[in-house]
């Protein structure tokens, strides 16, 4: 039966339409749409973040293995090798090597069992064998180490740092006997030497661990620290790739990145003058037992070249936080004897200990520089015309620089009179300065410090220069700026580094050129190619050459003839000038009656044209008592009585080692060596007659005519006017004589006193056989040493000089 | 068999013989070819280390992937073209049987010895050595089935069933069969059959392919749009409740936006993905230069190796083949709408909306535009007996080309 009325549902056109419609919308979404969010996520990841993502790549696909760089040498300027390399080991422990090197399996048995007791015995056996031989071989703690061996969730635990060669061997020949090398084994690191020790540390400074260089060490202070980059030389990489694994893959891209090792430094510092520096400072703590240490200086005041900077106490850069300074040591034993060592001052002392020892004060720490300062004023003078060499200066002890306010005083109370500029300097007379300062007044003096450069850092090659404290300008040329002038002219007042001093006054004596110091010389690639060579860089020109020529005659004169006097060194023409400053900063509330004071001399020769221009400051020379201007040895506390000695014995030592020529004047020609004849056999007037006319004297031991012995032998060379002795008959010299003390002495009695033994004195310093103030401070063969008849022993003696103020 | 002459043909006999679709079979070879080079590149380093040596022992030779994938290529090609040689017409009563199989070896997932569990569910068979998931053959199995009898829809309507009238069931069936709820039925019957199947495995991505499969063909045959709109809500209510409402499901949803949140555990993987992907670039570091394949990114081979060619190929290279794709996709609907009947559109739509959903939710996975869920790239993707399965499929739409009648000559 049909239903006719009954259409269907739908009709075909209209199904199918639909279908056509849905088929369409499929293709359109499927085949198109559906790609567009894929497309826009490719392209985010690919192309926007790429970068991001390549760097993630790249972070877990590829494994860099760094390769260590050399670090440089520091050469001084003669080329000994003050720092160098060397590589040494690490030793690392693999406790969890150690826990895995024991197989588990191999006590097993049949049924999978452990065998517990016989696996803890090989494990415990194997232990013992590690910490026996270490604590054997190397003496450590055997309890730590069988805690640390025990902690087995480590695989890197350092035993030691810094093994040598001999040690590692050891090492090595016992990790191969027992088969155990990659449980105990070495990694090599390197490590800095200072084969002399403690010369020349404040300049080179130290190697040390920072927070920023992890595991190795960095330069920290002086050279090492400046010259880092230049000497750490660059690590090298090798990066190659790896897989999931983290094992490397042998088909995988390489790169290498070679290491490049550091460069050479070469110093213009020369450790023969540093340690005759170091040796001044040392012998006048010792001479006129100086409580606050003593630093100096030596420079080529033609380039600014540094050949040496000292200070006390000093450190072993080795070991640079051993305190190797006998004072500070005793002090510190002191803290630890009181605390004990484990308090908490113990360590507060210790480290300011370690701390004083890296301080250098030559270059860190302002000072009031005193007369030493004077040249600078009297240069400005001469060199505006406001003052001339024929200028007389009239001193009457004191001076009012400010109307109806106090006289400054000058050091010499009574007054050193009518005098000629140079002679001012020459006594060191504060009035004169005072002069000279109110006669330029504030601007001319303000500009000529700044050319001066007292108001800048020196520029010099190494980190830590301390800062200057002046009056600011409105100060300085104020109507109460008066006496800031008046003081400041002699170095009062104020204070600079020593390092500014020094290149001040090398500009007032070298031609009025203010030079930039340095201590690097030149810097040298690996094949010897200099990548850096250091010109004199010069800062201003300050003063006119004649100005300084002027200069220079003064200062010599100051030597020759008056407060510099101590400082002569026969043969040398040596100019300079003495210091002697009160520490006013000093007296605090705390120390109301402080009376240190910095005895100081600068110095330089020849005078004519300077090679070596040299400070050295002694602070605090201790008093015989308080109050006193003597020390024990009753030695006047002046730069004059007691830094010009030291320095010029210093200027003669160095320039005897420069090889800088001796030129004698007739006077000193006549006190100069001689060759002895030799008289022996002969008849005592016929000898007599030889050695007269070699310019000795004679004295003879025994009865007989004829010379059996002579003292000293033939050809040896004494000075002329000593008192050779001529054996007569049975007579012998004795084999071996005692020096006797000669401190203190006068010239003559020190002759006779070294002659009785059948010795011979080469005088040097301040020498006049009328003048009974000349004093014996050192001499060439220590007290007490058994040396041959004959010899003969440099004595240098002081005089005693007027310079306090 | 000796050849008949063409006039011995019936006229079925006679289109059945016509020319394939070259365009569509072009298209096939080259992504078949592109993906064999690309499981050669990926799988290189994994068959060489020898990753996985309890589930495929590789025994070190790098080219053990390729060369399996490469028989079943082979395998595979051959069945395609034996397969566009029949009449698609059979595929009517074949989809009860191949429907019904697939039912039968699902089933069989769960007998021991027959039934293999991999990657934590039970989801594989092997027969006669080979190793395969029946849910491949479900798929195709479902859009046969619903392609045959939904291309009936029309013709089939004639005279309406009379549902009697005094009877309560009568007259809800009625109201039911009016508003075309009952002709679902027996297509909501196989579905929930074969989707329970599938839950058991725990084989979620297969649930979800099956789905839009037999949704794009339910879709294309014309039911309404009202039923499409339930059964989205009804889905999408279901997805918000698991997402937001079990501890798994927040966790991975957290994982893929941001995979750092767990590096070391189920962010490695697509942080890994991510990591190939971006630094790809451009132009990529080249074929075979692949980094992230030296067992960085796991399971570079399977569903992850559309990430070795972006970082081999760059983004030019994932470019053109999912152009590739997408000129497959569009030949796909353009052969459907050019079909002869009903049955052959609807057997094209799915089979072309299973490929497309599958290459979408596969290059969403690895690119992290959707979370992670395991779903493989046609053709791409290690995996022989589905590589052969969905060559079979394209046998099946070559077979409904050939019947298409060639443009009127002008």
């Amino acid at each position: 039966m049909q239903d006719s009325n009954r259409k269907p549902r739908r009709s075909d056109g209209k199904n199918n339409r639909s279908l056509f419609r849905r088929t369409i919308f499929l293709l359109v979404v499927l085949g198109v749409g559906m790609f567009l969010p894929l497309v826009a996520q490719l392209y985010k990841l690919q192309i926007v973040e790429h970068d991001e993502w390549e760097k993630r790549a790249a972070n877990q696909q590829t494994k860099s293995v760094t390769v260590s760089a050399n670090r440089g040498t520091i050469y001084d300027s003669e080329g000994r090798a003050m720092a160098m390399s060397a590589t040494v080991y690490k030793l690392i422990l693999s406790p969890m090597g150690v826990l895995d090197s024991i197989d588990e399996e191999k006590y097993k048995d049949e049924a999978d069992k452990l065998d517990e007791a016989a696996y803890k015995q090989a494990l415990y056996d194997r232990r013992k064998l590690i910490v026996d031989w270490l604590v054997d071989t190397f003496d450590y703690d055997e309890e730590k180490l069988w805690d640390r061996i025990e902690y087995t969730a480590s695989a890197y635990e350092v035993l030691a740092r810094e093994l040598e060669e001999e040690d590692a061997e050891k090492v090595r020949k016992f990790t191969s006997e027992n088969q155990i090398s990659g449980l105990l084994y070495l990694t090599p690191d390197s490590k800095r030497y200072y084969p002399y020790s403690s010369i020349g540390s404040h300049i080179l400074g130290f190697m040390s661990q920072t927070k920023d260089s992890g595991d190795s060490k960095v330069g920290a202070q002086g050279i090492e620290a400046r010259y880092e980059d230049v000497l750490s030389g660059e690590l090298g990489r090798v990066v190659t790739s790896k897989n999931g694994w983290g094992a490397e893959m042998i088909s995988g891209y390489e790169m290498y990145f070679d290491a490049q090792n550091g460069y050479d430094v070469h110093l213009t510092m020369d450790e023969r003058i540093q340690a005759m520096l170091e040796q001044t400072l040392a012998e006048g703590i010792e001479s006129y037992d100086v409580q606050k240490g003593a630093f100096g200086m030596a420079i080529n005041p033609q380039t600014g070249a540094v050949l040496a900077m000292a200070s006390t106490p000093d450190f072993d850069p080795n070991n640079y936080n051993k305190i190797i300074n006998e004072d500070l040591q005793r002090e510190l034993d002191a803290v630890a004897a009181e605390k004990g060592e484990d308090s908490d001052e113990y360590y507060k002392a210790l480290g300011e200990a370690q701390l004083k020892q890296r301080y250098n004060r030559t270059l860190t720490d302002a000072y009031e520089p005193g007369s030493v300062f004077k040249p600078i004023t009297v240069s400005i003078g001469l060199e505006e015309g406001i003052i001339s060499l024929e200028d007389h200066f009239q001193c009457n002890g004191s001076k009012v620089v400010v109307q109806g306010g106090r006289p400054i005083n000058c050091h010499k109370k009574t007054g050193h009179g009518d005098q000629t500029l140079t002679k001012a300097v020459g006594n060191s007379c504060n009035v004169a300065l005072m002069t000279i300062a109110e006669r330029l007044g504030g601007d001319l003096m303000w500009k000529y410090f700044e050319d001066y450069g007292l108001f800048d850092k020196t520029g010099i090659d190494i980190g830590g220069e301390g800062v200057k404290q002046f009056w600011t300008e409105d100060q300085f040329k104020s109507l109460i700026g008066t006496t800031y002038r008046a003081t400041s002219s002699f170095g009062q007042g104020f204070k600079i580094l020593p390092t500014q001093m020094m290149m001040s006054f090398a500009a007032v004596i070298n031609g009025g050129h203010l030079l930039q110091p340095y201590l690097v010389q030149s810097i040298t690639d690996q094949d010897g190619n200099n990548v850096f060579y250091h010109e004199a860089q010069e800062v201003r020109q300050v003063i006119s050459e004649s100005t300084s020529e002027k200069m220079r005659g003064i200062l010599e004169s100051v030597v020759a003839n008056d407060s510099g006097h101590n400082a002569t060194v026969s043969g040398y023409r040596i100019g300079g000038k003495t210091g002697t400053s009160e520490m006013l900063d000093r007296r605090t509330k705390d120390d109301p009656n402080n009376d240190d004071v910095m005895c100081s001399f600068m110095g330089f020769a020849p005078a004519d044209n300077p090679q070596v221009l040299v400070l050295v400051v002694y602070d605090t020379p201790k008093r015989s008592a308080p109050r006193s201007s003597v020390t024990a040895a009753g030695t006047y506390i002046s730069g004059g009585n007691i830094a010009a000695p030291m320095a010029g014995a210093l200027i003669g030592n160095i320039l005897d080692y420069m090889g800088i020529e001796k030129q004698y004047s007739s006077d000193e020609l006549a006190g100069g060596d001689s060759p002895m004849p030799y008289v022996v056999g002969k008849e005592l007037t016929v000898a007599k007659t030889a050695i007269q006319s070699a310019g000795f004297e004679c004295r003879t031991v025994g009865t007989g005519s004829i010379v059996t012995h002579q003292i000293p032998a033939a050809g040896v060379s004494i000075p002329k006017g000593s008192n050779v002795i001529l054996y007569l008959g049975d007579d012998a010299p004795e084999a071996q004589v005692e020096v006797p003390d000669l401190k203190g002495m006068t010239p003559t009695a020190a002759k006779v006193a070294l002659e009785d033994k059948g010795l011979f004195m080469r005088a040097a310093g301040v020498v006049d056989y009328t003048d009974s103030t000349n004093s014996a401070v050192t001499q060439s063969v220590d007290v007490g040493t058994m040396v041959s008849p004959g010899t003969v022993i440099d004595v240098r003696f002081v005089g005693k000089v007027n310079d306090y103020g | 068999m000796a050849r008949k002459a063409k006039r011995d043909l019936t006229i079925e006999q006679q289109l059945a013989r016509g020319p394939i679709d070259l365009p569509f079979l072009a298209l096939v070879m080259i992504l078949v070819a592109i993906g064999l080079i690309m499981v050669l590149s990926a799988s290189y380093a994994s068959a060489m280390y020898n990753m996985t040596p309890k589930i495929t022992n590789t025994k070190g030779d790098p080219l053990y992937y390729f060369k399996r994938q490469f028989g079943f290529a082979v395998l595979g090609v051959v069945a395609m073209f034996v397969i566009s040689k029949i009449d698609y017409q059979h595929f009517r009563w074949m989809s009860v049987f191949v429907l019904g199989a697939s039912i039968v070896l699902m089933a069989l997932v769960f007998v021991p010895g027959i039934g293999k569990s991999g990657g934590g569910a039970q989801r594989w068979v092997n027969i006669f050595g080979i190793r395969f998931q029946p849910s491949e053959i479900a798929k195709v199995g479902v859009i046969m089935f619903f392609a045959a009898g939904l291309s009936k829809r029309s013709s089939q309507l004639g005279p309406p069933k009379k549902w009697s009238k005094r009877t309560f069931t009568g007259r809800m069936a009625a109201r039911l069969d009016s508003v075309g709820l009952l002709e679902l039925v027996p297509y909501g019957i196989v579905l929930v059959v074969v989707l329970g199947i599938i839950a058991m495995q725990h084989h979620m991505s297969g649930m979800v392919l099956v789905i839009v499969a037999a949704a794009s063909v339910l879709f294309a045959a014309g039911v309404s749009l009202v039923w499409f709109g339930l059964g989205g809500a009804a889905v999408g209510g279901a997805l918000w409740f698991i997402i937001t409402q079990t501890e798994y499901m927040t966790q991975r949803i957290r994982i893929w936006q941001d995979p750092t949140s767990d590096l070391q555990g189920d962010g490695f993987q697509p942080w890994q993905s991510r990591i190939a992907i971006g630094s790809g670039g451009l132009l990529g570091k080249g074929l075979g230069n692949s980094q992230q394949k030296y067992l960085f990114l796991p399971e570079e081979h399977n569903d992850y190796i559309f990430s070795v060619v972006c970082e081999e190929l760059g983004i030019v290279g994932a470019c053109v083949i999912m152009a590739l794709f997408a000129l497959l996709i569009i030949r796909g609907y353009w052969l459907a709408l050019h079909a002869r009947d009903r049955f052959g559109t609807l057997l094209v739509v799915g089979i072309t909306s299973l490929l497309a959903f599958q290459t979408f939710f596969n290059i969403g996975v690895v690119t992290g535009f959707l979370p992670p869920t395991g779903i493989s790239l046609p053709f791409f993707s290690y995996g022989g007996t589905a590589l052969a399965i969905q060559l079979a499929e394209m046998g099946m739409v070559l077979s409904v080309s050939r019947q298409i009648a060639a443009p009127k000559a002008e």
